[in-house]
C-alpha cells in the first residue's frame, strides 16, 4: 500500500505536504510522443476554425484538403508510435502502447476518409464550412486521446471531447425532421450515457479511493471483498455507459435513427472511428476492473451474443440501406465483443465458464491468447473502418439532392440497376457488401476468421459458432443489395453527381478491401507486434 | 448525534426532495426553481465535506449562471401541455427494472456502509483518520485545488480546455439557422 500511497489520487493526501515543497511534475519528451497525433489534429482544427473567420477566398475546398493532410500526417506519426514500448505516461494519467497507436491510426484514417467524402458531398449541397472539418478533427483528436487514457477522469473528458464534436457534426446539416432528430437524440442519449458512466466511476472511487485504472486493478480485489455491492454497482454502471458508445444491445436503440439522420460522411466517421475508440475504452476498462472476475466474462459473452443476434435480425427487416448498415454496425460490434471476451478469457484458463463458452484448448498460454485476440480485434476494427467508409461513400455518392430529408432517400429501390448506370460504383459497393458479409478473398472474411479463431482458442467455442451463424444470416441482407444493383432494372434514371474525391475514396477502399484480403501478411505482422499495457 | 450529522440529514433530505420536485413539477419554471434549491442544499453537503471552494463554485456556476440559462431557454420555448408524458411501454418497463436493480444494489451497499467504515478505511485513502487541524484548515482551499489541477491533473485539465473549445464550436454550428 505504502508504495503507491504518494501516487494515489485522493485529495486527502495532498495536505500532507506543505505548499512550499510541492513537487512540480517533470515530463520527459518521450511521454508526449503518443500525444503528437492528437496535438496535430487539434491544432489543425483550430486553424480550420480560424479560416472561417479570416479567409477571404470564395472557394472552401482547401479546408477539406487541409483536414485530409493533417489526418494523413497524424496517421503517419501514429504509425511511427506503434513500435513504442508499453508504459505509463504523464503521471499515470495516460498510457503508451502499440494498441493505442493503432487505434489513433484508425481514427486518423476514418477522419481523413470522411473529410474527403464530405468534400464532394457538401460541395454539391453548397454547405462547406470550416467548422465542419474543425469539429471532425476535434472528434478524431478525442478518439486518439481516449485511446491513451488510463484514468477515469481523463477517459471521461476525452470521451466527451470525441462525443460532443460528433453530436454537433450529426446535426451540422439540417434538412427535414430526421437530421434534427438525429442530432438531438444522439446528444440527449449520449449525455445520459455519460452521466451513467461517471456515476459508476464515482461509486468505484468511493469503494477504492482511486480513479487510475492500473491502481484500481491492484486494489479492486480487496474492495470486492469489503463492499461487493458498491463495486458491482459501479462496474455495471460503467459498463452500461460504455456499451452505449459501442452500440451494444440493449443500448443500441439510438444507432439507426442517428446513423440515418446524420449527414452520410458523418455516419461514416461514427461507424468507423467512434466505434473503434469506444472499443478501446471498453477494453482498457474491462482489462483493469474485471480481470479477476469470471462474472464479468459471463456478462461480456451474453452481451456479445445478444448484440450479434439482435443486430442481424433487425437488419434483415430493413429496406432502407442506411438503416440496414446501422443495424449491421450493431452486429459488427457484437463480433468485436467476441474478441474482447477472448482477450479477457485468458485470465480464466481452465475454468468452465457458462453455456456459451467451453473450456479452453490445451497448449495455448494466456500470453498467446491475449496477443492473438488483440491482433484479431485490431485487424477487425481496421477492416471494418475501411469497408464501412467505402459503403457509406457509395450511399453518399448516389444520394440525390431532391431526396434530401425525404424518408425514402436510401430505399433499396434507389440502388436498383446501379450496375448499368454506374458500373464502377456498383462493383465497389458489391465488394464492400461481400467484405461486410465475410466472403473469402475480401478483408472482411479474414477479419472474421482471425476474430473467431481467437475466440475459439480462448475457449469461447459456443460464442464463436454463434458468431459464424449470425454472420451467415447477415449475408442475406448484404446480398440483397447486390441483387438490387445487378439484377433489377433501374427505377431512377438520374444518379448522384460525380466528384473526384468520392470516386477516389471508393477506389482506394475497394482496392484495399481486395489487396488486404488476399495479402494481409505485412499488416498482420505489424499488428502482431502491437503491445498492450497491462498492469501486472 | 453531532451537529454535522444533523446538518447532513437536513441537507440530504432537502436535496432529494428538491430533486423529486424537479421531476414531478408540472410547470417548467417550478422545476427550474426546485433545481436551484437542490443545488443550494448540495452546496451545503460540500461544505460539510470541507470542500468550501467547490461549494462556492456550485452556487456561483450552477445556481447562478446555469440556472439563468435554464430560465432563459424555458422562456424562449413555446410550451404546450403535451398530456401525460409517462406511459409504460415495454422498453420503459425494462428501464424501470434496471433502475430498480441498481437502486437496490446501492441501498444494500449503503446498509453495509456503517460496518465497512468501522473495519476498513477506503483502500486508496489510508490517511482519512490522520487529518490534523492544520491539514484540515488548508483542505479544499482554492490553493490546494490549484496545486492539484496544475500538477497531477495536468493532462485531463488540458484535455478539458480542448473539450470546451469543441463544445463552443459545436454550439455555434448548431445555432446557425441553416447551413
Amino acid at each position: 500500500m505504502s508504495a503507491f500511497s504518494n501516487l494515489v489520487l485522493s485529495p486527502m493526501l495532498l495536505p500532507a505536504m506543505p505548499a512550499s515543497t510541492v513537487v512540480l511534475p517533470s515530463f520527459s519528451f518521450h511521454e508526449f510522443q503518443p500525444l503528437l497525433p492528437a496535438a496535430l489534429l487539434a491544432i489543425t482544427a483550430m486553424l480550420l476554425m480560424l479560416t472561417e473567420a479570416f479567409s477571404v477566398s470564395k472557394s472552401r475546398s482547401y479546408q477539406a484538403i487541409l483536414a485530409v493532410v493533417a489526418s494523413a500526417v497524424a496517421g503517419f506519426l501514429a504509425f511511427q508510435n506503434t513500435q513504442l514500448p508499453a508504459g505509463l505516461i504523464l503521471n499515470g494519467r495516460g498510457v503508451m502502447d502499440g494498441f493505442s497507436s493503432w487505434i489513433t491510426l484508425i481514427a486518423c484514417l476514418a477522419a481523413g476518409m470522411s473529410s474527403l467524402l464530405a468534400l464532394g458531398f457538401f460541395r454539391q449541397r453548397n454547405a462547406e464550412r470550416g467548422e465542419f472539418y474543425g469539429l471532425l478533427l476535434f472528434s478524431a483528436a478525442g478518439m486518439s486521446l481516449l485511446s491513451v487514457s488510463n484514468e477515469f477522469v481523463t477517459l471521461f473528458v476525452n470521451l466527451e471531447l470525441m462525443s460532443l464534436a460528433t453530436y454537433a457534426l450529426a446535426a451540422f446539416w439540417r434538412r427535414g425532421n430526421r437530421s434534427v432528430e438525429a442530432g438531438f437524440k444522439y446528444f440527449i442519449l449520449g449525455a445520459f450515457a455519460s452521466a451513467i458512466l461517471i456515476y459508476g466511476v464515482a461509486l468505484l472511487y468511493g469503494a477504492t479511493g482511486t480513479t487510475q485504472l492500473d491502481m484500481l486493478y491492484h486494489v479492486l480485489p480487496k474492495a470486492l471483498e469489503d463492499s461487493p455491492w458498491l463495486v458491482w454497482s459501479g462496474i455495471i454502471l460503467v459498463l452500461t455507459g460504455l456499451s452505449f458508445k459501442i452500440a451494444a444491445v440493449p443500448l443500441h436503440m439510438w444507432t439507426p435513427d442517428v446513423y440515418e439522420g446524420a449527414p452520410t460522411p458523418v455516419t461514416a466517421l461514427m461507424s468507423a472511428g467512434i466505434k473503434a475508440a469506444a472499443f478501446v475504452a471498453l477494453l482498457r476498462v474491462i482489462l483493469h476492473i474485471g480481470d479477476s472476475s469470471a462474472m464479468l466474462l459471463h456478462i461480456l459473452c451474453f452481451l456479445a451474443a445478444l448484440t450479434m443476434v439482435v443486430g442481424n435480425l433487425l437488419a434483415i427487416a430493413q429496406r432502407n440501406v442506411k438503416r440496414m448498415l446501422a443495424y449491421s454496425s450493431i452486429a459488427h460490434a457484437g463480433y468485436i465483443l467476441i474478441g474482447v471476451a477472448a482477450l479477457f478469457a485468458g485470465g480464466h484458463l481452465g475454468n468452465k465458464v457458462g453455456v456459451l463458452s467451453a473450456t479452453q484448448m490445451a497448449n495455448s498460454t494466456a500470453e498467446m491468447l491475449r496477443s492473438s485476440a488483440l491482433q484479431g480485434i485490431l485487424f477487425y476494427l481496421l477492416s471494418y473502418a475501411i469497408t464501412v467508409v467505402g459503403a457509406f461513400g457509395v450511399l453518399a455518392a448516389i444520394e440525390r439532392r431532391e431526396d434530401d430529408g425525404a424518408p425514402n432517400a436510401w430505399d433499396l429501390s434507389k440502388l436498383s440497376g446501379l450496375a448499368t448506370r454506374r458500373p464502377g460504383w456498383a462493383l465497389a459497393m458489391a465488394l464492400f457488401m461481400f467484405s461486410l458479409g465475410g466472403i473469402p478473398s475480401t478483408i472482411g472474411f479474414l477479419a472474421k476468421l482471425y476474430l473467431f479463431k481467437a475466440g475459439m482458442s480462448a475457449g469461447l467455442i459456443g460464442l464463436s459458432i454463434l458468431g459464424v451463424l449470425a454472420s451467415a444470416a447477415g449475408m442475406y441482407y448484404y446480398l440483397r443489395v447486390i441483387v438490387y444493383m445487378y439484377m433489377r432494372p433501374p427505377t431512377v434514371t438520374e444518379t448522384g453527381i460525380r466528384h473526384w474525391s468520392t470516386e477516389f475514396i471508393l477506389a482506394v477502399s475497394a482496392v484495399a478491401v481486395i489487396v488486404l484480403g488476399i495479402l494481409p501478411g505485412p499488416l498482420l505482422d505489424w499488428l502482431s507486434q502491437a503491445s498492450l499495457f497491462s498492469p501486472n | 448525534m453531532s451537529v454535522e450529522i444533523i446538518l447532513f440529514f437536513v441537507f440530504s433530505v432537502c436535496t432529494l426532495a428538491g430533486a423529486s420536485l424537479v421531476i414531478f413539477s408540472k410547470s417548467p419554471i417550478a422545476s427550474a426553481m426546485s433545481l436551484v434549491a437542490t443545488f443550494f442544499f448540495l452546496a451545503g453537503i460540500y461544505v460539510l465535506l470541507f470542500a468550501h471552494a467547490i461549494a462556492a463554485l456550485q452556487i456561483i456556476v450552477y445556481a447562478g449562471a446555469v440556472m439563468v440559462l435554464f430560465v432563459l431557454v424555458i422562456m424562449l420555448l413555446p410550451l404546450k401541455d403535451l398530456g401525460p408524458a409517462f406511459r409504460f411501454t415495454p422498453a420503459r418497463w425494462i428501464g424501470a427494472f434496471s433502475a430498480a436493480t441498481i437502486l437496490s444494489g446501492l441501498l444494500y451497499a449503503a446498509m453495509q456502509w456503517d460496518e465497512y467504515l468501522k473495519n476498513k478505511l477506503p483502500l486508496g485513502t489510508e490517511a482519512t483518520n490522520a487529518m490534523s487541524p492544520e491539514t484540515l484548515s488548508r483542505f479544499g482551499t482554492l490553493e490546494e485545488i490549484g496545486l492539484a489541477i496544475y500538477t497531477r491533473w495536468l493532462f485531463p485539465f488540458e484535455a478539458l480546455s480542448l473539450l470546451l473549445l469543441a463544445a463552443i464550436l459545436g454550439a455555434v454550428v448548431i445555432a446557425k439557422a441553416r447551413i
